[in-house]
This record gives structure tokens, sequence and C-alpha cells, in this order.
């Protein structure tokens, strides 16, 4: 459950059965694939790990999936060093289908409005994967990985 | 021969920066010369004390209120008009090397096309011009940071990827660590080659770029160095060109304790509340850092660091000027040099910006060396003008009508065309939200010597606030006479100027997408 006040809130309502948003969303290794800016993320043992396209990563704690609830609560571990983070996805029944609310709490908050932009991108992500079955600007698969961003330009 | 624009901006310089305003300690040969065989400028002001509001009027040519980037952190829309787009479809080569900021930097995820063009490495926007420039090359202020820069230095010198003071900490705050020999923040004795530091680099970058230009080519090259914003941190091998221990106090220190701080407290109350670390409003200064614990030492050492980089960028400037004149377009080129703030280094008692609104923040160099093929007869304008007058300029410049978007006019070429134009006043504004709660706004209005500026209330002040400084009688800004009955009119008429000519807030404004 989450114990701070929410620092930001999205939601979107997506056209599609409760059940296939949620079987996305419930699978945390997914999630580069509709989080724009995200190359990939992998998920061991509980600990998700997610390659940025600015070249990090970062590293997250998953603390719970809640199939009956239809919630997946995370925190950030690292490497940024937060004093408090928690992030929420629930997944509920809409009239027009599935409503997707995606909450963090973070301390210190130089992030909030960098979160804030971003979940909201990664919404409307997730609608796409899931409606067109697009997956989001950066997302690498498997396949195509290579150890980085490309490197062009100015020798 | 093509016809040359070069625009040289540098990031948080002051005014005695330079050896032409009076400044004692850099060399600026290069831009003295300039200004020498040019247009400098006496009072030339931003009209936003940060970096991307700033950088969107120099690109737009507009007041904060009409570009809508009210603070760092707020993008440009991708749809605004800017100037390098009207020269780029006049047919001018338009370029921009070094540092933009029209897009949030801090940007985990990628959402800004300038950060994805420099992890990337791409020069324009899947090509396509990206604001009107048809090649961007990007450098931040270190190796860090998504831009052409750091890929670079991480290919060719990766040993020195550290080598830099990490701006941010690792909680992505403004880094408030200390160092050099004083504890200064943001200081450090910097082990990467000169000939590999990113002031070099921009310049070696834009001498490409225009090596590769036709001669009969029109063009337009902003050169955009991130120096002297802090980290302080130029090339160790430098170090020697400014021996901190031996820097007087700058004149705007008060080095006594009680004078310093009955100073403070003669102004707005959220300058004391930052000088006693009680408050942060804005993202742009380091959080744990108190003012108070700044210590005489660290303000010469933080000075001297600051010269040498403005040193540094002297010389970087100088080679490209070079290169110009070697080949025959430096007769047939304009150079405007100016900044997009400044910086308190000592000031008052403070270091870095935010929102206070001091000639250490906003009197800024500005010089215009129009092309000397034209023949312009040299001279020293001390009429405000603003970072908004320089689109115009260039569109003048360019032989283009000035499009009626811009906010700004073609700086005055002279006092009698300042006189001509009418030139009386030149407006500087600040909005600001902090996720820790704190909220200001302020507007000022600078009418010759006299700078005035009223609060709106916000967490910190109630309204009813506000500095009226006459830089005659007071050139240091210590004795604050809003509250002198004896200058209320004067107050009066000059808020009553400031209201009626600031624009309209927009009705919903651009949204915080990052804290810088």
């Amino acid at each position: 459950m989450l114990e701070h006040a929410v620092d930001v809130r999205r939601e979107i309502v997506i056209g599609a059965a409760v059940d296939e948003v949620w079987k996305v969303v419930a699978d945390g290794a997914r999630q580069a694939e509709w989080f724009p800016g995200m190359v990939s993320s992998q998920v061991d043992d509980g600990i998700r790990t997610i390659v940025t396209a600015v070249g990090g990563f970062l590293m997250e704690e998953i603390l719970e999936v809640d199939h009956e609830a239809r919630c997946f609560e995370y925190r950030i571990t690292g490497p940024m060093h937060l004093d408090h983070h928690r992030g929420r996805i629930t997944v509920l029944e809409d009239q027009d289908g599935a409503r997707v609310v995606y909450e963090q709490e973070l301390e210190p908050k130089a992030l909030v409005y960098v979160l804030d932009a971003a979940i909201g991108d990664a919404l409307e992500g997730l609608r796409d994967l899931v409606l067109d079955g697009r997956t989001s600007r950066s997302f690498v698969a498997v396949d195509d990985r290579t150890d980085g961003p490309a490197t062009k330009g100015a020798a | 021969m093509g016809r040359g624009i070069l625009f040289v901006t540098t990031d948080q310089q002051r005014y005695d920066a330079l050896g032409c305003n009076g400044g004692a300690i850099a060399r600026t040969p290069v831009i003295d010369g300039l200004a020498a065989a040019g247009i400098r400028y006496e009072r030339a002001h931003p009209q936003n004390v940060v970096c991307m509001p700033s950088r969107a009027t120099m690109l737009t040519g507009q007041h904060v209120r009409n570009h809508g980037v009210w603070m760092n952190g707020v993008p440009l829309p991708a749809e605004s008009a800017t100037v390098a787009g009207l020269l780029h479809d006049a047919g001018w080569r338009t370029s921009l090397f070094g540092k933009a900021h029209f897009e949030p930097l801090l940007d985990p995820f990628l959402r800004f096309p300038e950060n994805r063009m420099g992890v990337t490495g791409d020069t324009d926007d899947d090509g396509k011009p990206h604001r009107g420039f048809e090649h961007m090359e990007f450098a931040g202020h270190g190796s860090g940071g998504p831009n052409h820069y750091g890929g670079w230095l991480r290919r060719n010198q990766p040993d020195h990827m550290g080598s830099f003071f990490p701006a941010l900490g690792i909680d992505l705050e403004v880094n408030s660590e200390g160092g050099g020999e004083s504890g200064a923040p943001q200081v450090r004795h910097n082990p990467v080659p000169r000939e590999v530091y990113h002031t070099d680099w921009v310049a070696d970058r834009a001498i490409s770029w225009l090596g590769g230009l036709d001669l009969d080519d029109d063009w337009f090259c902003w050169l955009s160095f991130p120096d002297p914003h802090h980290p302080w941190d130029p090339p160790a091998s430098e170090l020697h060109r400014v021996p901190w221990r031996d820097l007087d106090l700058p004149k705007g220190y008060p080095v006594l304790q009680a004078e310093r701080e009955a100073a403070i407290d003669a102004k707005a109350a959220h300058w004391r509340h930052w000088y006693d670390g009680t408050l942060v409003t804005n993202f742009e200064a380091p959080p744990r850092w108190v003012p108070a614990t700044l210590t005489t030492d660290q303000v010469r050492e933080v000075n001297a660091m600051a010269h040498i980089q403005n040193e540094l960028i002297d010389e970087a400037l100088g080679r490209v000027l070079a290169v110009l004149d070697a080949d025959g377009r430096g007769n047939g080129t304009d150079v405007v040099f100016t900044t997009d703030h400044g910086e308190f280094q000592g000031d008052h008692g403070f270091l870095f910006k935010g929102p206070f609104h001091v000639d250490s923040l906003m009197r800024l160099p500005l010089v215009w060396r129009p092309a000397p093929s034209r023949a312009v007869q040299p001279s020293v304008v001390s009429e405000p003008v603003g970072l908004l007058d320089l689109a115009p300029t260039f569109c003048r410049i360019a032989g283009l009508p000035v499009p009626e978007w811009m906010d700004g006019e073609p700086l005055p070429m002279s006092p009698a065309d300042a006189g001509a134009q009418g030139r009386q006043r030149v407006l500087t504004e600040w909005d600001s939200v902090h996720p820790g709660g704190a909220e200001v706004h302020l507007q000022t209005i600078t009418r010759h010597a006299l700078v005035c500026t009223r609060y709106e209330p916000g967490t910190c002040h109630d309204g009813t606030e506000g500095e009226l400084w006459d830089l005659d009688e007071d050139p240091l800004q210590l004795v604050n006479l809003w509250d002198d009955p004896t200058r209320r009119s004067l107050r009066d008429d000059l808020v009553g100027d400031l209201v009626d000519a600031l624009p309209e807030r927009p009705r919903t404004p651009l949204g915080l997408e990052a804290p810088v």
C-alpha cells in the first residue's frame, strides 16, 4: 500500500478488456514495451533492471503483484538515491474498457515533474501496445539489442 | 562571398566578466576587440534570469509570457516560430553548437528531441531542421547528460568521463558538494586536458561546420559556450592564470557579516530565508548549500575559476574568428556576443542564481560587432535593451522584415539610434513553483538607473513587497527605496509603467515537465 501522499498521478481509459490490459501491466518484464525511453526491462528474482534510452539504467524492486486487485507496486532502488519511492499501477473496470491509474510518490522531489510527464507518455504507450500492438519509441526487442545507444555524428 | 551572423553566447556570465566592461581579472582581448570595433551595450537585461526562459527569448524575440517558457523545465513548444527558422527559410545555412536548452536537460526517458539527438549523435531531427537549425551539436556542463560532447568524450577520452564535477548529485538534485582548495560548492580541479574541454570542443565543431560551407553561403551560427556556468571546473592546467588567493573580494560582497545581513534584510523576505538555509525556491542552486556558510576564500576561488573559464571562452572565440578572417568571410560577418543571465559570484553573499532581480543576475555583457564591410561607427549604448531584441536584430542584419510575433526590435547602433527608437525600459520577470512548496512571482522594470521589482503573492510574499534601487546613488543595491515615502510617487510610476508594458499572462500556462 502507498505510505505517503501521492506526488504524481495519471490515468487513462483504454478500450479493451480489463484482463487484457492487466496481463500486460502485471508482467514487469514487459514494461519497456510500453514505457517510452526504456530500452529493456528484465526481472530476476523480484528485481527489475531497466536500461534507459539515455544510456543509464534503473534498478527496481517489485513489491507486489496483486492479481485480485489488479495492482502492481514497485520501488526504485538505484542507482540514484531516493529517500523514498513507491510506484503503483492499478487496472480498474470502466464502462469504456479499462481504467489504468499510475501513481508515484517520492522523496526528494526533484524527479516529480519528470515522472509525471513520463508516466503520462507511458500510459499512452500502454494503450498503443494493447490496442495496436505498437511498442514504445525506444523499446528494443531481445534479438535487436546492442550494448547501448548508437553513437554516430561528430567524430 | 556570403554574409554571416556569428551569435556567441555564454551561460551565466556577469557584465564585469569582460575587460571592455571594466573587468580587471580575466583577459578577454578578443571580445574587447569586438567591442572596440562595434557597439557595446551598458544596460542589457534578460527577460528571465534562468536558462530556458532566457534562451527561448533569444530564439523567438519574445517576452516570456508570449513564448510561454515560464521557468526551467518547460519546453519551448515544437511549433514555436524562431529566428533560426526564418533565416533557414530565407536560404541561410543555420547551426548551433554547444548548449541549446530549449528543452529540459533532465530527461532520463529521452522524451525530448534535443536529448535524443545528443544520444544518437544525429545533428538534425530525423533529417529535418530542429527549431530552424539544420545542424546542431550539443554540449552541457561536463561529461554527463545526453549530448554530443559527452558521446565524443566517451569515445575519445573515456578516462576523463569522471574528471568533471557532477553537476547533479546521486539524488538528482543540484550537487551541494564542495571542492577545490576552499571547499566552495561546485568547484573541482579538473584533470581533463584543455584541448578536450567543452569550450574548445564547441569552437572546434563550429569551425568544422563553417569549413564545410560554400564561401557564397549566407550562414547563421550560434556558438553557445556552456561556461562559466557552474560547476566551476576548468582544466587544472589553466589554474595558474588566476591564482585565487591573490584576488580581491568583489565589490558586491559586503565583507562584514552585519553589513551583509543588513543589506539582505532590506530586500524581500526570500533573500534572508535562502541565506539562512530555511528556504529553497528553485532548482538552480544546490538545495543543501547554505549561503550563510560562504567564506571569503570560497568567494575568491569561485571567482578565479569563473575568470579562467572566461579566458578560455575568449580564446576559443578567437580561433573561430581567425578561421573566418583567413578565408575572407570575416569581413562580411556580424558577431553578437552575450549571455543568457548573470551569476552572483559572491555579490550580496550568494552564489548561483534564482528569483533575485539585481544587477548580478540581470546586467549582461552584450557586444555587437557589425560586419566590417558595413563600416559602422563604433559606439557605446547606455539605454536599456533586452535579449528579446536579438532575434529582430538578426532579421535586420539578414535584410528580413521583423515579424509581428517578435516583441523586441533591432538593437540600436548608437545612442542617437536608441533615442530615435524611444528606448526607455527593459522588463524581466520570474515565476516559479518548487516541489518543496515554494512559489515565487516577481517582475522588474529597469528604466535607466532605476530598477523596480514588485512581488506578487506567493508562498514567501503577500504582494506588498518590492525593491526599488537607484543605481546612480547605490550601484551595489544595498539600500532598498521601496518603502521610502519620498520615493513613493516614483515607485508608483515605475510599477504603473511595468504593468502597462508587460504582456498578459497566457490563460493556460505551459506544462512543467522537468526541474531543469
